[in-house]
């Protein structure tokens, strides 16, 4: 025992750091199985609070930029409201219910080969972990964890973040998963080789599995790839939400949630 | 052998560590280039800080800048396994350092904070983006990411320690 201290103490150098490497590795690993990982996230007090100042001081810089958005997110519901006025769906009812709670964004990657927001609201506001976010032209992501008045969000430009999505012409379940070449593409998974997909078919997100509300536009696909021996397709989208500009997004709140997983947990 | 520059600690932390922070992930150039010239902080700290010390000033400065960019662990890593080859570098690339306290443009010339700055920037970058990937594939965008950020974050050491290092006055 004497001696192996005496040998560690030597060595001390080379020992603390394979002790901290260590530890090191142990946080990356760990970090990425547990959902909601404590304080070493940019949603803690110290690290939001800085960036909702430097983000303050750059929306004076982007006040054109959200303007233009506010107005297209205003035509976009006025749109929806005109129809909702002439056809008023009484066929289907569906009971699921869904509402959305808008959130300031203080933190955005999109370069990165995996990338997170950061949302000025938290547990404070109701915002739990798993919720959906989407913006007025689609899907963003999903709630990674949340603070009192903050929470990280793994965006849809995360390789861990899978959206349950439809192809709108031909109602054809399928994944879309970010493949982190470009800020602007994601791959389409299991879309079997009998569908005819077509370039310029338009993905929509599928419902089943109540983080997002149906049809939320996910994007268009443009470029497909089917060769013999393939199953499925290998097909790229062309994703809805423009990334790089993000002031603001919508947090979903699933109403019915609880009881849709309880019953399928059967 | 002279005396350590306080003064010139404090303006290496506040200019590169603390202005990185709220700018981490925010400064590129175009769509691959970031820069983390946070590193040039632990690259200058003096030689003649013990090594185990080295480290811990690596570990906590990394978790510091991880708690920012939701990469717990990541910076953190590099910047200690950066720390550990540093001294063995300095003592492989600069011949005399027996006179060697302070690490800037004065003490080590142009050349020599190159080669002794450039690898080290250039090895932490590495880690950082290959851990960040998650492996190997992509490879080229991986390599050229690399190296393009490591010039740009070694472009803004470099002349960052110019403006906080004057040069002696000849009298």
């Amino acid at each position: 025992m004497r001696k192996l201290l005496d040998f560690l103490y030597r060595r001390r150098t080379l020992a603390i750091f394979i002790g901290l490497e260590f530890v090191c590795i142990w946080l990356i690993v760990s970090y990425n199985q547990r959902q909601n990982a404590d304080f070493l996230n940019s949603s803690n007090a110290l690290s939001a609070r800085i960036s909702t100042r430097s983000q303050n001081i750059s929306d004076y810089f982007d006040l054109v930029e959200i303007n233009e958005q506010l107005m297209l997110e205003n035509e976009i519901l006025q749109a929806k409201l005109n129809v909702r006025i002439s056809f008023p769906d009484s066929v289907v009812q569906s009971s699921e219910s869904y509402s959305v709670m808008g959130a300031r964004v203080i933190n955005n990657t999109f370069r990165r080969s995996s990338n997170f927001l950061t949302i000025a609201s938290g547990s404070d506001e109701g915002i739990t972990a798993g919720m959906g976010v989407i913006s007025a032209k689609g899907v963003v992501g999903q709630v990674k964890s949340v603070s009192g008045r903050y929470a990280t969000v793994f965006s849809l430009l995360h390789p861990k973040v899978m959206v349950s999505s439809t192809v709108k012409r031909t109602d054809t379940n399928c994944s879309v998963q970010w493949d982190q070449e470009s800020y602007d593409l994601a791959s389409l998974k299991f879309v079997p080789r009998h569908i005819g997909l077509k370039v310029g078919d338009t993905v929509v997100t599928s419902g089943y599995n109540s983080v997002f509300p149906p049809n939320v536009n996910v994007g268009v696909v443009s470029d497909i790839n089917l060769e013999e021996h393939m199953t499925f397709y290998e097909a790229k989208v062309k994703l809805s939400v423009d990334f790089t500009s993000l002031p603001s997004v919508f947090v979903v709140v699933h109403e019915t949630k609880l009881e849709k997983d309880s019953i399928e947990a059967l | 052998m002279s005396r350590i520059s306080i003064r010139e600690q404090i303006f290496n932390f506040m200019a590169l560590f603390l202005i990185q922070l709220p700018l981490l992930y925010r400064i590129t150039l175009g769509d691959r280039v970031f820069g983390f010239f946070y590193i040039g902080f632990l690259v200058l700290i003096p030689f003649r800080i013990s090594r185990p010390y080295l480290l811990l000033a690596g570990f906590f400065s990394g978790l510091l800048v991880d708690a920012f960019s939701n990469t717990p662990g990541i910076h953190a890593g590099a910047c200690v396994l950066t720390m550990y080859i540093r001294d063995l570098w300095l003592k492989i690339v600069i011949d005399d350092t027996e006179e060697l306290t302070n690490l800037n443009h004065i003490s080590l010339k142009k050349t020599g904070l190159l080669l002794y700055a450039f690898p080290l920037v250039l090895i932490h970058h590495l880690i950082i983006f290959l851990v960040e990937n998650g492996g190997l594939h992509l490879f080229g965008m991986l390599i050229s990411k690399t190296i393009l950020s490591s010039l740009f974050s070694f472009t803004i050491i470099f002349v960052l320690n110019y403006l906080i290092v004057p040069k002696p006055r000849r009298t």
